[in-house]
């Protein structure tokens, strides 16, 4: 539509855009600007060039990162949106018991990460802690979840699963309650069943919702901080050194904001063209709702 | 069959708070020496006792809820008009726009807040509410969702009320709004949680008591060097947990209720 | 040619913006100097902390100290660090002293060799900067202790008197047999041995086996071969022998879940901070006792914990405040204080004689434990890359030796070079 006015758009765009240059584009520029250099803030920096994105990449940490960070996205996003739609679907019920349930599910979402770390480093305990329990039950080897270097992320990508299913599963619910009832009724006249039902009347209905949660998740997943900070601090072997997690230690630990600056250029690189691919995929397999 | 399984989630999702709450009401010599016990052996709130002589709660609390609730509102205050324009206006440069926003998506925290501190400590603004607001009030997501929601919204509702006279901030505001709740009020939620749960910024850009938020006043209770009070920690998260849980309550409501296209 | 030029221009301007001295106004609250402390404690800490702040304020009328959280030791060292940049840093604060060098080196520190009394400050030499660091003593004074802690060796007195006869292992060998037999794999599972797998203990054992981590100019030896013989002794616990369980989690993580370990019955025997004496002590339900770390071919532990130090950019003013409390907490009345209610080791030597004096060492014998071992504390280098190599680099090798079982001489070559790569 055309606006009534030339400058409309940009006064209602203005304020936002004004903030958002002040507060990430700028910050991001200087990182992209400061990656060239050495500095620790205490000294004066010291031009370095391509170093830092050399020493990065030399002892191939670069890409160990960029595939830690993208195999614990992967799963996360995988988890967080079957687990969040099985829920969605079982507890789309009218009732207390129900909307308690519900309540639950959330409950883990705003609980704070102390909490939930604790917790299920007790319950990842190799010798006494439930899931362990479990293993032995069913004859399987001792597993040490967090200090063995190939349990220990997809470890820390089940728990961020299971803390922000909740929040999928009320996107999703939004979503199935937004399908019109008689649209089911109608195919359940037909003769189709629950799955059938799901699959050609519920799902293309759903796709936006789950382009959402799929882009959502994705992002999250891909700056996530907290869960390592609280249960690993990147360890065992740097095996949990996530991609925001490595840029915090270079900045806090190490005291190298050029490298600092490096890891985040690439990572705002990388990042953007895996949400520009997915948005795509989505779009292109949509019914265009988008 | 169902209720079976719905029992089985609620006891999975909901043992870590059930588990911090009993937490908080134990002693400490019984937490460290028995951590896999389930109830305490008496109820004991000495722990809240503590978290409230230790530090301001209320104070923390009260400038924490302000905080959050300054900038989940902020953001949707700007979302509306930015994600109309780009949803539904024609302008030139429109693309450049939204892919700047789209762009700030992806941008974190711990990124930016080495710039933005030295931005801020030139005009003065560290350690205020500014501070913490600021670099909040625009929210990318919030922008790229108003702007999805809207496209689907149909072009004659605008049409109409403009042949009615009514101003473009009227339609944004008092039209539109309504017809994207659930969007507004997931959007509210997840932000709300997110800020008032934060830790990294107001850890950074407060240097004393003026705006410290509950969660720094939380992690001061730990203690890294003689051992950690476990029972405290755990009061204080208890503590702190129950304006975000009320306001799901509330919301649950909002968005199971209402009815709306995404 | 031009865009080096460019940047150089660009950084030199950087750099002289960074390093115009304050030009900040002396802060004043009531009449008397306000003095800012920006400190990285939370819980018991704290309020012991704080607690003395105020009777400080209470006790003379010149100087206010005002003492503000900032986060935990990473985290006030980065607001530090961001603050000084911003021509916003407080008067003083406290660091670990591995840092020490590096800021020196930089340049941030004020000398405190000039102000009144400091020559003469009766500070236990192993725990202050003359004593902590290589020729800490001909480095201009820069570092007041402030909490200070050694590794220590705690064990289940009801365990050890039990099924070792009270005997308490004195070398290495004795450490893991003693571990061998106290381990229990059926059952109420019960570790011999657990200790955080982190730099602090590793650079123990290298001075027990005889190595040192820094030669005396500077390069990052890594001890050599006892390097390589702290991380197999370490191996062998842990793979062959199976009776050390490594904890989860990195720092301080890590040593909670060694404390928990052994307060639930679950470690027998543990190395971890003197600091956590009395936390252990009153929350056990057996008898805790402490013992030095074992030697191998000699006693060796390096020390932790913090440093005061006074920042050069602050008003002078402001300075002096805060070297009168740096002063007045170095009083025996003080370090007494600090020291028996967080744990932390007495750092004046008048305070020793003081406690000893009347009675509190022999009500206390752990304590008498933990301070004897100072006699074996070995000094850090100093040197302004330390703390660099020793998260980076050191850290990780060390997890993947232990966690991963890798060859030790390898990991220890490939640290090497790393190390000097920085």
């Amino acid at each position: 539509m055309k606006p009534r006015a030339r400058w409309h758009p940009w006064a209602m765009l203005g304020p936002s855009l004004a903030l958002l240059v002040v507060f990430f584009v700028v910050p991001v520029v200087l990182a992209a600007y400061q990656s060239l250099f050495a500095w620790d803030m205490l000294t004066p920096p010291e031009a370095v060039g391509a170093d830092n994105y050399r020493a990065l990449m030399a002892r191939g940490e670069l890409w160990r990162i960029v595939g830690r960070t993208l195999g614990f996205s992967a799963m996360v996003v995988v988890g967080a949106m079957s687990l969040g739609l099985a829920l969605a679907i079982l507890l789309n019920r009218r009732g207390r018991f129900f909307a308690f349930v519900r309540g639950a599910v959330f409950s883990a979402y705003v609980v704070s990460w102390v909490a939930v770390a604790l917790l299920w480093t007790w319950m990842l305990d190799p010798d006494g802690g439930i899931v362990a329990a479990l293993f032995r039950g069913v004859g399987l080897p001792r597993v040490g979840f967090l200090t063995d270097t190939r349990f220990v992320l997809p470890a820390l990508a089940a728990v961020t699963v299971w803390k922000i299913t909740g929040y999928a599963m009320i996107v999703f619910l939004s979503g199935l309650q937004s399908v019109p009832p008689q649209l089911l009724e109608a195919a359940a006249l037909d003769g189709a069943g629950p799955f059938a039902r799901f699959r050609y009347v519920t799902w293309p209905l759903l796709r936006p919702t789950a382009a959402f949660v799929a882009t959502t998740s994705l992002i999250v997943s891909f700056q996530a901080f907290d869960v390592v900070r609280i249960m690993t601090q990147g360890g065992p072997a740097n095996a949990t050194t996530l991609f925001v997690y490595a840029i915090y230690e270079q900045v806090f630990l190490n005291l190298s904001v050029g490298k600092a600056s490096a890891l985040t250029v690439v990572f705002f690189v990388v990042l953007f063209a895996l949400a520009t691919a997915q948005l795509r995929a989505w779009r292109a397999r949509g019914s265009g709702a988008s | 069959m169902v209720t079976a399984m719905a029992a089985a989630a609620a006891a999975l999702w909901i043992a870590p708070y059930a588990w911090m709450v009993l937490t908080s009401l134990k002693t400490l010599p019984e937490i460290v020496q028995r951590p896999t016990a389930l109830l305490p052996e008496h109820f004991d709130v000495g722990a809240y006792r503590e978290v409230v002589e230790s530090i301001p709660v209320a104070r923390y609390m009260a400038t924490t809820i302000a905080m959050a609730v300054l900038i989940a509102t902020l953001q949707i205050a700007l979302a509306l008009p930015a994600g109309y324009a780009l949803a539904k206006l024609r302008f030139v440069g429109k693309k450049t726009a939204f892919g700047l926003v789209l762009a700030c998506l992806l941008v974190p925290a711990q990124v930016t807040f080495v710039p933005v501190f030295l931005m801020l400590a030139k005009v003065g603004l560290v350690n205020t509410m500014a501070a913490l607001v600021l670099p909040f009030a625009v929210s990318a997501l919030g922008i790229f969702l108003v702007r999805q929601a809207l496209v689907s919204v149909p072009d004659e509702i605008i049409e109409a009320a403009r042949l009615d006279g009514a101003s473009e901030a009227t339609i944004i505001y008092r039209i539109l709004a309504p017809h994207l709740m659930p969007t507004l009020v997931s959007l509210f939620l997840v932000s709300f949680v997110f800020h008032y749960n934060d830790y990294f910024w107001p850890l950074v850009m407060t240097t004393d008591d003026t705006v410290r938020t509950l969660p720094l006043g939380v992690a001061l209770l730990r203690e890294q060097g003689t051992g950690v009070r476990w029972h405290i920690v755990m009061a204080a998260n208890v503590i702190l947990s129950v304006p975000v849980l009320a306001l799901f309550a509330l919301a649950q409501k909002q968005l199971v209720r209402a009815v709306g296209g995404r | 040619m031009l865009r080096r030029d460019l940047l150089r221009a660009l950084a030199a301007s950087i750099a002289t913006s960074a390093a115009l001295p304050a030009c900040r106004r002396t802060r004043r609250t009531n009449g008397r100097t306000l003095v800012t402390l920006w400190f990285a404690y939370g819980g018991k800490n704290r309020e012991v902390l704080l607690d003395l702040v105020r009777r400080f304020n209470a006790s003379q009328s010149r100087v206010t100290v005002e003492a503000t959280y900032q986060g935990d030791y990473f985290e006030a060292l980065a607001k530090l660090r961001t603050a000084i940049a911003a021509d916003a840093a407080p008067t003083f604060s406290h660091v670990v002293g591995e840092v020490v060098p590096y800021l020196a080196r930089a340049n941030v520190l004020e000398p405190l060799d000039a102000y009144d009394g400091a020559r003469a400050l009766p500070l236990v030499r192993a725990l202050a900067q003359s004593g902590s660091y290589v020729g800490g003593a001909e480095q201009p004074l820069v570092a007041i202790p402030f909490n200070r802690s050694t590794p220590i060796m705690y064990l289940n007195g009801d365990v050890v008197a039990r099924e070792l006869g009270g005997k308490i292992p004195q070398t290495w060998t004795e450490l893991e047999s003693a571990a061998v037999q106290l381990t229990r794999r059926d059952g109420d599972v019960r570790w011999g041995f657990e200790v955080p797998i982190s730099w602090w203990f590793w650079v123990a054992m290298v001075g027990q086996a005889g190595g040192r981590v820094v030669a005396d100019d500077g390069t990052p030896t890594l001890g050599g071969a006892a390097g390589e013989k702290a991380l197999r002794f370490w191996q062998k616990l842990v793979h062959e022998a199976r009776v050390m369980r490594p904890p989860p989690g990195r720092d301080y993580n890590a040593w909670q879940a060694t404390n928990q370990d052994f307060l639930a019955g679950r470690a027998a025997i543990v190395w971890t901070s003197t600091a956590f004496l009395r936390y252990l002590e009153e929350n056990a339900r057996f008898p805790v006792v402490a013992a030095p770390l074992p030697g191998d071919v000699k006693r060796s532990v390096p020390t932790g914990g913090t440093f005061f130090v006074v920042l050069r950019a602050a008003p002078s003013e402001e300075k002096q405040g805060a070297w009168e409390f740096l002063r007045w907490m170095c009083d025996a009345d003080q370090t007494i204080d600090w020291a028996t209610r967080t744990g932390y080791l007495p750092v004046s030597e008048p305070a020793i004689a003081k406690l000893d004096g009347n009675g509190w060492y022999a009500a206390h014998p752990n304590d008498r434990v933990a301070y004897a071992q100072l006699a074996d504390a070995d000094p850090w280098p100093w040197a302004p890359t330390l703390f660099r190599i020793q998260r980076d680099v050191i850290e990780p090798k060390l997890e993947e030796a232990i966690l991963r079982n890798r060859d030790p001489h390898a990991v220890l070559d490939e640290a090497r070079a790393e190390a000097l790569a920085r």
